[in-house]
């Protein structure tokens, strides 16, 4: 960690150094580890230290950006004047909006030095207890474990000042039995939060539970959808539909739509970077505090996430999504929230007749037709046959292919209860997601396990 | 900085490990993306560090930093056989490593242009040009026209002795046009999707791709798959092309044969392989025309290189022959366990991943007819071409991939083009319905720039050598 008063004053003074009408540098720090095991041992371990520099310069309406790993002050400089030779080449945008200007941030509590000192060793013994735990049942178990600590800093000649310190703790742990296996996973900026017993109780469960899994036909089923099955499907509706890129451009199920009845009406979709109920962050990489942006407000779609350039566009004032400064068209929702509802996941279980149980999704993709938000994707590590009102037993794998526009309109329940979900924005944000019943859910196909 | 790295080597051995090597890595890129005439993006990064990965008590541990100096190497240096001598406290067995000769070697990839040297302005001006006759149609409403530029040089030093220097250069270019019209949204794209095609070559390949003069035709199959028909659902013969037939081997071949995820430690997120070691020599993969190398010995493709991240030399070898499966993509580590040697497949996306078993040039061996005998071959099908969408199951059985575009082929001939197209089937079933490969002279090296693997996730830089191939019996159209 460099500190936030050496990266003020070192950038600062590089800045002042800069020979174009504007310009902004963001800094990304990290000192990040990560434990990672399988067939109940670790195979890889490692730590990282890196911190990376963006310069972005304005010349005429003309954007240079360029961007270097070393905090050495004649590096700095070198990449400053990089970028400004890239701007002064650059063609012409009239568009092009002004750096932010100035702005204040809430205070948040983010970085949390019992996470940011955890050992290698510390690390070991929580897996260690894990691979004890799985033992007793003859399972095995494979996952990872990272802790880490950074800081991001945005300073801008308009006077902007961001920083913001962090720390981040996951954990997934799949149990596996020869033919069945179970997941559970955790996320907190303290580490200490995360129940690691009930994290492998949970993967534990699920394995024990699925063992000797049976063949259903593909076909429309009830599903009852965890929360990590959720979480999947929002991190790839985020990447086609919440953003203003892929409302301008036409590919999102809300273009046009704005207003306009989308979902159901217990469908609720917000991102808010300052809410403590997720993993918060306080400002995006131009610098701009976050705005709580309603997405889908009870299935009306109520807008997008903007950045400076796209706000711009759209005469509207940015949210504060934006990504880094190679991103310049690309606003993200990072700190996502699905509403819950009042149901309990025991509850919606009882009321299935005959439907399906799920854990999580693996490797879908949504780019079939994201007008209608067409996806298809695979179960994975837990999924079981519901019969009057109970989970009966695992079943193999099964292909979903359906859109999921038409999916949250049929959302029967949702639970209270909502899950903080990992993402590969992991410590700047997450998704906060319930459980939901959703009716005639459609498979497509099936596989061998 | 040599003899930083010997002495942080000597440091290693004196402190008892079993084994240790460094990488020290720079590398540069340079991305210019153009979108409806205007430069959507123009960026330069330059990344440099080191990490130091070393086997201590038969554990592994890994650190890395982008602070290069012999202090903070000594430290780093510590830090991974502390990390080490924690993966010791879960050890079941020790790691044990195959047999590599320390090669000490210095190696550049072959260009004839170095695109950094290429002015700005020349590469923004091709972009536009492609951009401005994309847009040719009102009905065109978006164009995207992007060149990426990499340039990597690494440094590697073992405590068995490998001293090896390579620089590699990337090359890739691309285009895509979306059509809008009622609500209906289609795209085309070329060389391929996802940022079209790459090279470890010069600019020069930019320069062959002729992006302006198959801009028009990219720009006409968006807008006619406007009013084109959904492919049907039904049980086909179809044609994939070497564009999307390079994904196919990706995702159905090329991933499951890295041993790594065969013996369990990719579970964690990309997911195991049914490619057991039981299977190895004794399942019937696909039919007899199927033949698939890994080869990183080929030069110009982006799994192209001298000597892999473990100092192991790139080789050429047999994954299936003849339909048969008979071998694996493999690391040191992982080789022993079937008492061999490494067949040089463990790359690190940068000095501060540690390396892991990825795909080199994976390669679908060409066969006898061209294209144009193929389909005049071909009574009922259809030719389906350009990756849109690609989903598989964590065993990398079930597949379902979704193609811009497919055209009928009825006796011998093409005819109407469908949109939407899908097809989907089990691995060896579906490499087991191939009937025909075509020759060399429809085969081409498709460097792919994006694979994910590993935690934290590593994006590999990889090749497919494919053809077009013809299937029976695939269920197509099973988009709902």
């Amino acid at each position: 960690m460099i500190g936030k008063d050496r990266i003020f004053s070192t950038l600062e003074a590089i800045l002042k150094k800069s020979p174009a009408e504007q310009t902004e540098a963001v800094l990304i720090g990290t000192t990040s580890a990560l434990t990672r095991y399988a067939n109940s041992t670790i195979h890889q371990n490692v730590a990282e230290t890196n911190s990376k520099v963006y310069f972005r310069t304005l010349v005429e309406n003309r954007v240079g950006v360029a961007s270097t790993n070393s905090f050495v002050p004649g590096d700095l400089k070198r990449t400053l004047l990089n970028s400004y030779y890239i701007a002064e080449n650059q063609r012409e945008n009239p568009d092009l909006p002004e750096l932010p200007s100035k702005a204040s941030y809430p205070k948040l509590q983010t970085y949390l030095k019992s996470t940011a000192s955890f050992t290698p060793r510390q690390r070991a013994d929580k897996v260690r207890r894990i691979f004890k735990k799985a033992a007793k049942y003859d399972l095995d178990v494979a996952g990872s474990f990272s802790t880490s600590q950074s800081e991001i800093a945005v300073v801008n000649s308009r006077g902007v000042r961001a920083y913001q310190s962090l720390t981040g703790a996951s954990i997934n742990v799949i149990a596996l039995s020869p033919d069945s296996s179970g997941y559970a996973e955790g996320l907190s900026r303290r580490v200490r939060d995360l129940d690691f017993e009930a994290i492998a109780d949970t993967a534990i469960k699920k394995c024990l539970d699925s063992k000797s899994p049976q063949e259903i036909k593909p076909g429309r089923y009830d599903v009852i959808l965890e929360p990590c099955a959720v979480g999947s499907i929002m991190e790839w509706l985020n990447y086609i539909a919440f953003g203003a890129r892929q409302l301008h451009e036409g590919t999102s199920f809300v273009s046009g739509k704005i207003g306009k009845k989308v979902l159901g009406e217990n469908i609720t979709i917000y991102d808010d970077g300052n809410d403590g109920g997720g993993i918060a962050f306080p400002f995006d990489f131009e610098g701009v505090p976050k705005k709580r942006v309603y997405l889908i407000q009870k299935g009306i779609a109520k807008g997008v996430v903007h950045n400076s350039l796209t706000a711009i566009h759209d005469e509207v004032e940015s949210t504060g999504h934006a990504l880094t400064p190679e991103y310049p068209e690309d606003p993200m929702a990072l700190n996502l929230f699905v509403k819950g509802g009042n149901s309990s996941l025991r509850g919606m279980i009882s009321s299935v007749e005959r439907g399906l149980l799920i854990t999580r999704f693996h490797y879908i993709n949504g780019y079939l037709d994201t007008t209608k938000a067409l996806m298809t994707g695979m179960t994975r590590d837990g999924t079981f046959l519901i019969k009057e009102g109970k989970v009966k037993h695992g079943v193999k794998n099964l292909r979903f292919t359906d859109s999921i526009v038409r999916a949250f309109s049929n959302v029967v329940t949702l639970s209270r209860e909502r899950q903080v979900i990992n993402s590969w924005w992991q410590d700047i944000g997450s998704l906060v997601c319930p459980a939901m019943l959703v009716k005639n859910f459609n498979f497509s196909g099936k596989t061998e396990f | 900085m040599k003899e930083k790295i010997k002495s942080t080597v000597s440091h290693l051995k004196r402190s008892g490990v079993d084994y240790a090597d460094l990488r020290l890595v720079r590398k540069t890129t340079e991305s210019i993306a153009v979108k409806n005439n205007n430069v959507e993006s123009l960026s330069r990064d330059e990344n440099y560090g080191f990490g130091i990965r070393v086997l201590y008590s038969g554990a592994w541990g890994f650190a890395s930093s982008s602070i290069v100096t012999p202090a903070e190497m000594k430290r780093v240096a510590d830090e991974a056989i502390e990390i080490a001598k924690a993966s010791a406290t879960t050890l079941k067995k020790p790691v044990l490593l195959a047999e590599c000769d320390p090669y000490v070697d210095t190696y550049t990839s072959e260009y004839e242009i170095d695109p950094f040297s290429v002015p700005l302005e020349e590469k923004i001006e091709l972009l536009l040009k492609v951009n401005s006759i994309l847009l040719k149609d009102k009905r065109a409403k978006v164009a995207k026209s992007s060149m990426d530029f990499y340039n990597t040089q690494k440094f590697f030093a073992s405590t068995e002795g490998a001293l090896l220097e390579q620089e590699i250069l990337e090359s890739g270019a691309g285009m895509e046009v979306t059509a809008i019209e009622n609500g209906e949204v289609q795209k085309r794209s070329y060389p391929s999707s996802h940022g079209g095609d790459f090279a470890t070559r010069g600019y020069e390949f930019v320069k062959a791709m002729d992006l302006v003069r198959s801009a028009e035709r990219v720009r006409e199959e968006a807008v006619a798959l406007l009013k084109a028909r959904t492919l049907p659902s039904a049980e086909a013969t179809i044609i994939i092309t070497g564009a999307q037939m390079a994904l196919q081997v990706h995702e159905s071949c090329g991933h499951p044969t890295e041993l790594d995820r065969v013996l369990g430690t990719e579970i964690s997120l990309a997911g195991g392989s049914f490619l057991t070691l039981d299977k190895l020599d004794n399942l019937q993969y696909g039919s007899k025309v199927v033949d698939i190398t890994a080869d990183a010995s080929l030069e110009g493709g982006l799994g192209s290189f001298a000597y892999d991240d473990e100092g192991v030399k790139a080789q050429r070898s047999y994954l299936v022959k003849e339909g048969r499966f008979v071998g694996y993509l493999t690391s040191r580590e992982t080789a022993a366990v079937l008492n061999q040697r490494s067949n040089g497949t463990m790359r690190a996306d940068g000095w501060n991943r540690l390396p892991l078993i990825r795909m080199t040039n994976i390669n679908l061996e060409p066969g006898e007819p061209s294209l144009e005998e193929l389909i005049a071959d071909t009574k009922s099908g259809y030719l389906l071409d350009t990756n849109k969408s690609w989903s598989i199951d964590d065993q990398r059985l079930n597949f379902q991939f979704g193609v811009e575009i497919a055209w009928e082929i009825k006796n011998g001939k093409l005819r109407e083009i469908f949109k939407n197209p899908v097809y989907t089937g089990m691995t060896p079933e579906f490499w087991n319905s191939c009937d025909a490969v075509c020759n060399r002279r429809d085969w081409h090296l498709w460097g792919i720039p994006n694979c994910g693997k590993g935690e934290p996730q590593q994006v590999m830089h990889v090749a497919h050598g494919t053809s077009p191939a013809r299937f029976h019996n695939v269920k197509i159209g099973v988009s709902r």
